[in-house]
């Protein structure tokens, strides 16, 4: 325990640094200011939904579905903004992704259906409503979204687009509910032995919901950033979203059995991933090559996770 | 442990580097974004660009998108942060993709549409077919071999992308001129072999007389051949495809696809990199850049063969 607090504890954040450092040596252009903002709002939406994988990976679950939930709360959030205002198409967004996340909590914890298959399935279920309600087109309206919502995915505060504020201010907020509370310790508590948890008290069903919840909520909240930068809601959104954040979250150290993780690491992971990409972009690597960069990356990460856990 | 961890992660992110890292220049760069990095169209296309900006003198850096959309814009971001002097896009969607298009703008860089389009106000220039001739012409030669009846299915493209609807538009605009032909089945998707197999499988279940499948892609057009061989309709259910791309020539020599039009990516692709440097040098050009098409059927496929 002691020396994965220190050392390895660090690995995440070493690991993002040497990136870092190598791709600075091999382009200056890596470090403008204009790249690294670039960086930052390239992660944010993916940062979102690696912090509420984090939540479900830590109590011990799964959740296939982000990328769809991401999808419909975009598309969801865009066609209400038409009508209602940005404000009502925000919150209607938010709480449709909620509102799967309640779904996959109430089949995962209260009817034991394994959280892979209930959220494979609720992935394609999701991704079918999303194309019923959008009619398969991207829903932007006759004169596109309010001017306002459009201005939000692209503007920026203090230097830094609106776009990274809100991780930003979710990982401190989060931080505090997943690290610092006693409901917190239930969900490590949960994700690290159910029987034990079970046995000390911990309304482990709860506890396992709630997580799906959290997850889904902030698929929602991505899914409403997503459709800021897109200019629009867009059915096809999001595909394969969930195996990055699961990625980023694993790079951030967390145990895929549960029990492990936090939340700012798991931002760290995302940030990984996203320089890497913009890594061998700048240095014009081929996209084929790009694709074994990502996946061996991807390999290595899960292959030095389960020696870890195994020594 | 922690430490083979860290090993074997910055092995394997510093080889890709340094293999990588050769590649610095000072000559003129230009930044290619694709919608997709895996389709023989856009592969050709890039042929054709790099083709041409070699005989400039240029340098090439591309990215790709596989049709993930904050991908693209991504992509473009990290072009204009690599410095190019101009971009080629092909967007993946008319409107998802505008943010590229406004962070190209904001850096003075010009951005040309090629084939997809967008509806951008600092969309440069937009060099395309013209999509809905060519749905009337595909229409009309179908309209033709049928005799003016028949059930016809469409297998349009991606659902959004403009290029797909108005190809569909052109073909049944021409198709409502015909009273015996009735449109049966109409869906979107992914351009794709696999797709093409299982829509065109569900298609002839449902219509099991289908005279016709329009398809908005070659790769869509292989698969739906598939499946229409596999019912036994071939030579009774024609199969178009679009784009002329080598094994869909291939399928019109043996007679497994009925027409398909030829494009030439190739062409389109220089066609931009010339488009964009005549923008480089001052000179005026006009918004829309139309390339030409040909059909290809039976009657002139030997000519367009590749050679072996």
């Amino acid at each position: 325990m002691s020396y994965r607090s220190s050392l390895a504890g660090q690995i995440p954040l070493l690991t993002l640094l040497l990136l870092c450092a190598a791709t600075a040596l091999l382009t200056e252009r890596f470090l403008s200011p204009l790249n690294l903002t670039n960086i930052l709002v390239q992660s944010s939406i993916m940062a979102v939904i690696a912090m509420g994988m984090t939540f479900v990976i830590v109590g011990g679950g799964f959740d296939l579905s982000v990328g769809s939930t991401a999808a419909l709360a975009g598309c969801v959030a865009s066609m209400v903004m038409l009508d209602a205002g940005i404000a009502a198409g925000v919150i209607v967004g938010v709480f449709a992704g909620a509102l799967v996340g309640v779904a996959n909590g109430l089949i995962i914890a209260f009817l034991s259906v394994n959280p892979f298959i209930t959220t494979l399935g609720t992935m394609v279920l999701v991704r079918g409503i999303v194309f019923l309600i959008t009619g398969g087109a991207p829903v932007s309206g006759e004169t596109g979204l309010p001017g306002a919502f459009v201005a939000f995915g692209s503007d920026r505060l203090f230097g830094v687009h609106y776009l990274v504020w809100i991780p930003a201010l979710l990982l401190a907020l989060l931080s505090f509910v997943l690290h610092a509370t006693p409901y917190g310790r239930r969900v490590y508590a949960t994700g690290g032995g159910r029987e034990a948890a079970y046995l000390s008290g911990v309304r482990v069903r709860r506890v396992i919901a709630s997580t799906y919840v959290w997850c889904g909520a902030l698929a929602g909240v991505a899914g409403v950033m997503l459709a800021a930068r897109l200019q629009s809601g867009q059915p096809t959104a999001g595909e394969f979203y969930e195996l990055t954040a699961i990625a980023a979250v694993v790079l951030g150290g967390a145990a895929l059995q549960g029990g492990e993780g936090t939340l700012y690491k798991s931002v760290i992971g995302v940030l990984i991933m996203i320089v890497l990409g913009n890594a061998l972009n700048l240095l014009n690597v081929d996209s084929y090559w790009q694709r074994v960069a990502v996946g061996a990356v991807i390999i290595a990460a899960a292959a030095a996770e389960r020696l870890r856990s195994r020594y | 442990m922690p430490r083979l961890r860290l090993a074997a992660l910055l092995t394997i992110t510093a080889s890709f580097m340094l293999a990588a890292a050769a590649s610095a220049q000072q000559k003129t760069t230009i930044g290619v974004s694709l919608a997709q990095d895996d389709n023989p169209f856009y592969i050709a296309m890039l042929r054709g660009i790099r083709a041409r900006a070699q005989e400039l003198g240029w340098e090439v850096a591309t990215v790709s998108a596989n049709e993930d959309k904050l991908k693209q814009i991504n992509g473009v971001q990290d072009l204009i942060a690599r410095g190019v002097k101009g971009i080629l896009i092909s967007p993946i969607d008319a409107i998802g993709v505008n943010a590229a298009y406004d962070a190209a703008a904001a850096a003075k860089i010009p951005i040309v549409s090629v084939a997809r389009g967008s509806t951008s106000p600092n969309q440069t220039i937009h060099v395309a077919m013209d999509e809905k001739q060519i749905g009337r012409d595909i229409a009309e030669w179908t309209a033709g071999k049928l005799g003016g009846k028949g059930k016809v299915a469409l297998l349009m493209g991606p659902s959004g992308a403009p290029t797909f609807k108005n190809l569909g538009d052109g073909y049944a605009e021409v198709m409502a001129k015909y009273p015996g032909i009735s449109i049966v089945f109409r869906a979107d998707g992914p351009l794709t072999r696999e797709r093409g197999v299982k829509q065109a499988e569900d298609a002839l279940v449902a219509n099991p007389d289908l005279a016709a499948i329009y398809t908005a892609n070659d790769d869509v057009a292989l698969g739906v051949m598939q499946a229409v061989n596999a019912a036994n309709r071939k030579g009774k259910t024609l199969v178009t495809g679009m784009n002329g791309v080598p094994p869909a020539l291939r399928a019109v020599k043996e007679e497994n696809l009925a027409m398909t039009v030829e494009l030439n990516p190739v062409e389109w692709g220089r066609l931009g990199v010339d488009v964009l440097n005549t923008f480089l040098q001052g000179s005026k050009v006009e918004p829309h850049v139309f390339i030409k098409h040909v059909i290809i059927d039976a009657t002139n496929i030997d000519a367009k063969l590749p050679k072996t």
